[in-house]
């Protein structure tokens, strides 16, 4: 049951990779954080009822409700709908993601004495989710798609340190939860604000601060 | 809560040099609005986390926090360099800290039989992880916190970001943000040494530290805008240190002498600069003579300074510099020596050239600007202890450098 989750986490992560609409992408987002969330719920039945709170805050109320209407609402307020032309054709992307997706497979089935202490599934989809989400980033060109390329990075990040059975102190957990969510809310404040001197606010508007500008004005 | 936070001779060093500097900042932007020195506390009190903290992931945590505090202090002013420099730095230091959170999962993987991240507990059983792991995990950290300290080839954010935050949030970030974080990467690569994979650690500080230096070298050769110029120095005696810290024996030292250093002069170099912004209202270097003859005090300060950071004696950075030369030579690294040399020269060049240029002269203004006391207090403060330091090491003194180093 597990591994059908992760699995459909990692196909999740194609769709994001090859759409070119925000919606979808937010929705997808909003899948991943419910996916996350039932992993968990599954994975740690046995965890004691504060445990489980918080991890249902950490997924389903922060990862798959609060971020995606945050960043939902910012794409409404600054009209932003879809990333057309990004640095590099949606179908390369997709197709350059799903041989990272398949290589995530292929370290999910290396069997060493250095995997013994991991969930090899979680471990392979999780590192091809952080590498997707980096190629994410760089191939697009709306600072709304690259805070969404963050968010889906941090989840990526989740699902990793889900395949260690250690865990950390409530208090760094907690910690970890609000800087996540803080940097969401001031990179989406950032893009109201930059929104409101250009148009269109995307990466190539933020090209304005080189080490040559007054070189050229010479 | 006392698991969580600590101090030992390391962090010592490193809050002493938090305390001073912020006081000196204090005194020098005068009175702000509530939300200023609201935002202002909370980034202090997430250095003074980062800083105390003695677990891992408590540090990631307080670290992350001083990006998104310092994040409103540095587009204060809202114009559209600001928050372009604003986006760069919060979008590319929250990747970078969440790689270096990828570092800390690898290190728990490889952490079989250690059930805590407390340095302490990660300390002791530090022959227990595994070098794998360890390994792969240390790459991660250096790459992650190596983004927030501003180590090439992961700086791009930190030229912007210093050069459009207003000149005393420049100082904070250049004196006191940029050590909070290095002081992650010094403790994880003492439990680097302690599990035996110091040689990894050493070649990828290295690699890092020169490179800082080669990018300096680069680009203040022919620098356009004096704020970036410091920027840019502030890389490379990251750098410096960083190159200290990796060649072991009496550089350590050297790197904990020049860390306190470098943290005093910069801070007062960029709280000059505020200055210089204050009556030339700009940062280009070619629209800035005279700055001696339009305002003596902040002129000299601004040669000070210069001669100061660029390693010329009494400077402590002189002697700093001069212990990691000979570290170099004794461990017969003659071609890291050679290009050690030429890189510091070109960067000497360079600073100097654009001082030189900016400070003497005749002056290209009509009308004086007067600057209040405050303006000037805290850099004489700061440079003549930097002075006195550079020829009178007091015991007292000497004790913290050299404890901080142990730790090292």
């Amino acid at each position: 049951m597990i591994n059908l989750f992760i699995v459909l986490f990692g196909v999740s992560m194609l769709y994001m990779a090859s759409s070119s609409r925000i919606m979808a992408q937010i929705n997808m987002l909003k899948l991943q954080g419910i996916i996350l969330c039932l992993i968990t719920l599954i994975a740690h039945h046995h965890a004691n009822i504060a445990g489980i709170a918080f991890l249902l805050l950490e997924t389903f109320v922060v990862k798959a409700v609060m971020i995606p209407w945050f960043l939902e609402k910012v794409s409404k307020k600054n009209n932003i709908k879809r990333d057309n032309n990004p640095q590099f054709p949606n179908f390369y992307t997709l197709v350059i993601s799903t041989f990272i997706l398949f290589s995530g497979f292929l370290i999910a089935n290396i069997h060493s004495d250095y995997m013994k202490n991991i969930s090899n599934l979680y471990f392979g989809i999780s590192i091809s989710t952080i590498i997707t989400s980096f190629l994410f980033i760089a191939t697009k060109k709306r600072l709304l798609t690259h805070v969404i390329g963050f968010a889906m990075l941090e989840n990526g990040i989740f699902l990793l340190s889900l395949s260690v059975a250690k865990e950390m102190p409530w208090l760094v957990n907690i910690g970890v939860l609000l800087d996540v969510f803080i940097a969401v809310f001031i990179l989406g404040l950032l893009i109201g604000e930059i929104g409101s001197i250009y148009e269109n606010p995307g990466v190539c508007h933020l090209c304005n601060l080189k080490d040559s500008e007054s070189e050229e004005d010479e | 809560m006392s698991k969580f936070f600590a101090l030992d001779s390391l962090n010592l060093l490193f809050m002493i040099i938090l305390v001073i500097v912020t006081g000196a900042v204090i005194v020098y932007q005068g009175k702000q609005d509530w939300k200023y020195n609201t935002i202002f506390t909370l980034f202090f009190l997430s250095m003074t986390g980062a800083i105390m903290s003695s677990h891992l992931g408590l540090t990631w945590v307080f670290v992350e926090a001083t990006t998104l505090t310092s994040a409103y202090l540095i587009m204060q002013h809202k114009t559209q360099n600001s928050l372009e420099a604003t986006w760069k730095y919060v979008f590319l230091c929250s990747i970078g800290i969440s790689l270096a959170f990828v570092g800390i999962i690898l290190l728990l993987i490889g952490c079989d039989g250690v059930n805590s991240l407390a340095y302490t507990d990660l300390y002791t059983h530090a022959d227990k992880i595994n070098p794998f792991w360890l390994k792969l995990s240390f790459i991660f950290i250096l790459i992650g916190f190596g983004t927030k300290v501003g180590l090439a080839p992961v700086h791009s954010w930190l030229p912007d970001a210093h050069a459009e935050a207003p000149s005393p949030v420049s100082a904070m970030l250049s004196a006191t943000l940029l050590n909070s974080a290095f002081l992650v990467i010094l403790r994880f690569y003492k439990l680097m040494v302690l599990a035996g994979a110091s040689h990894t650690a050493k070649v990828l500080l290295l690699a890092m530290g020169f490179l800082s230096i080669f990018i300096t070298a680069v680009y203040v050769y022919k620098i356009a805008n004096y704020k970036r110029m410091l920027a840019y120095s502030s890389i490379e005696n990251m750098g410096i240190i960083a190159i200290g810290t990796a060649l072991g024996g009496a550089a350590v030292f050297a790197a904990a002498m020049h860390l306190v250093a470098h943290s005093l002069i910069k801070a007062s170099f960029f709280l000059t600069s505020g200055n210089v912004l204050k009556i030339y209202k700009t940062k280009e270097v070619a629209e800035v003579k005279g700055i001696i003859e339009q305002d003596k005090f902040t002129g000299w300060l601004w040669v000070i300074c210069a001669m100061l950071i660029v390693a010329i004696p009494p400077s402590p950075i002189f002697i700093s510099e001069f212990i990691m030369i000979k570290q170099m030579i004794i461990e017969h690294h003659y071609i890291l020596c050679f290009l050690f040399i030429l890189l510091l020269t070109m960067v000497m060049f360079g600073i100097m050239r654009a001082v030189v240029k900016t400070a003497f002269g005749n002056t290209n203004l009509t009308e004086k600007v007067k600057l209040g006391f405050n303006k000037y207090l805290p850099q004489v403060v700061l440079l003549t202890a930097v002075i006195g330091f550079g020829l009178y090491c007091p015991k007292v003194i000497y004790d913290l450098i050299a404890g901080a180093a142990l730790w090292m």
